[in-house]
């Protein structure tokens, strides 16, 4: 996920970072104390970035997501970038959407979740070890206390990026289904079949009627073959989504036939209440193609009744 | 009365299903057809359990704002049945007298749910007081 549209997902507004920082409880003092150790910071950042690669490159797991010195160098330099952002004093919309611009890297090279949060656990720990070296006992404490809650702040915004990107790609598979799952097929010049098939959802009813609004417009369909045998359950939803095609179908001039009902579905319809006296309705497509025919002109005149 | 069809109804499996979207309803209706399958049921008789479910699960959640349906395998007497206990805590069916008598809708749609589900199975009930929510209870026994 591009970092920028996952900044835009988890809508990093004042309210929303306040509300975060609320739950972590990252007060303005733990700000404040993290913010007065920056030259202590700065000065062990080299140390602190270089051990935590020394641990992310010294896992097979983890190494392998670095494949190159030059891509580590990058790496390492964004991380230095990170580390001295726990220590400027802020938490707010500027420093919650560089934390997600991080996450969304990781991401977007496909490092495992695990993986990530793994290395906040090492990095939590030369944190740790970095104030304890430096500092009296209680300042350490109080010092790591601060960025543990700045660092889980951090972390979560990370999950949620990850979240947010699995997300869309359900979503956007989810719209590649529908895609192919509406094929609108031209069996003869004028007439097109779309078989339906699976759940009539509401996005996908929609997706359904578009596309098929679309090539009717297109062929300049004079007959439209629905076939339903492909839906597992005809309720008053499906039957509502055939009335509104047909009448939508209608007003670009064409008619609509409704094929592949079987007798449970027939019986069913019956019982619902629903009627379909204003569609075309026949049982087997074949019979639907051949009253399509009729209706173009095509078949032998006389040859029915 | 049939000394059989007296019989206190027996709970063999129930399950509790959330219905909160529209991928619920499918859960729920799906769920429905396993159990009408599994206990027997026709073709016919497994749609209208199906159909029905589908149409109470999707009021809850369109007109009830999301609740809960429990699905339950039942034998009386030998006979083999589903039942299906749909609860939401939204604003009650308004006219309910009306609403059963079918065609009429709040939404545009065709308004034939209730009064259809109603026909499609043998036991049919709705309990819904305004702003206290609507339950309706709907069972569906295989052919002898
Ligand atoms: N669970 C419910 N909660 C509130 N109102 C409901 C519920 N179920 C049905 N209704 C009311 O009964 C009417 C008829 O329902 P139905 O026959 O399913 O038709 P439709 O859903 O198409 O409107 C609805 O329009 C609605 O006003
Ligand atoms: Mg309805």
């Amino acid at each position: 996920m591009r970092p920028e549209d996952a900044i835009d997902r988890l809508q990093l507004d004042e309210r929303e970072v306040r509300r975060r920082r609320d739950y972590f409880q990252v007060t303005d003092e733990d700000l404040a104390r993290l913010a007065s150790h920056r030259d202590l910071a700065t000065r062990h950042n080299d140390e602190v970035i270089e051990a935590l690669y020394q641990f992310i490159l010294g896992h097979p797991e983890s190494r392998a997501f670095f494949p190159d010195a030059a891509t580590v160098a990058r790496v390492k330099q964004l991380q230095r970038r990170y580390f001295l952002g726990l220590f400027q004093g802020r938490c707010d919309p500027a420093y919650a959407e560089d934390r997600v611009r991080v996450g969304a890297t990781h991401e977007t090279i496909r490092m495992p979740a695990r993986l990530y949060m793994g290395a906040y656990a090492v990095y939590l720990e030369l944190i740790r070890a970095m104030f304890e070296r430096e500092l009296e006992p209680a300042a350490a404490r109080a010092a790591y206390a601060s960025a543990q809650r700045l660092v889980a702040f951090d972390m979560a915004l990370a999950m949620d990026t990850y979240v947010a990107a699995a997300e869309d790609t359900i979503v956007r598979h989810q719209a590649a289904v529908r895609e192919l799952s509406t094929p609108v097929i031209r069996v003869f010049d004028r007439i097109l079949l779309l078989p339906l098939v699976g759940t009539i959802d509401t996005a996908r009813a929609q997706q359904v009627m578009e596309t098929l609004l679309t090539r009717v417009a297109e062929e300049q369909a004079r007959v439209v073959i629905i076939d339903i045998s492909g839906v597992p359950v005809v309720d008053t939803k499906v039957a509502e989504h055939m009335i509104m095609t047909t009448n939508a179908v209608r007003l670009l001039g064409a008619k609509t036939v409704v094929a592949g009902i079987s007798p449970v579905v027939a019986k069913t319809i019956v019982q619902l209440g629903i009627s379909l006296t204003a569609l075309e309705t026949r049982g087997r497509l074949q019979d639907a193609i051949t009253l399509a025919l009729e209706l173009t002109g095509r078949a032998p005149a006389g040859r029915q009744a | 009365m049939a000394p059989t069809e007296a019989a206190e109804a027996k709970v063999l499996t129930r399950e509790a299903l959330p219905v909160r979207s529209e991928d619920d309803v499918v859960l729920v209706r799906r769920r429905a057809r396993e159990l009408a399958q599994r206990r027997g049921f026709d073709g016919f008789a497994q749609a209208a359990i199906t159909t029905a479910t589908s149409e109470i699960v999707r009021n809850a959640l369109v007109h009830g704002g999301g609740g809960e349906a429990t699905l339950e395998e039942l034998d009386r007497g030998g006979r083999a049945g589903v039942r299906l206990t749909c609860r939401d805590e939204g604003p009650g069916v308004l006219d309910l007298e009306r609403a059963l008598r079918g065609g009429f809708s709040v939404t545009g749609t065709l308004g034939l749910g209730l009064s259809g589900a109603r026909r499609l199975v043998d036991e049919f009930e709705v309990r819904s007081a305004p702003g206290a929510g609507t339950t309706v209870v709907l069972t569906k026994w295989a052919r002898r």
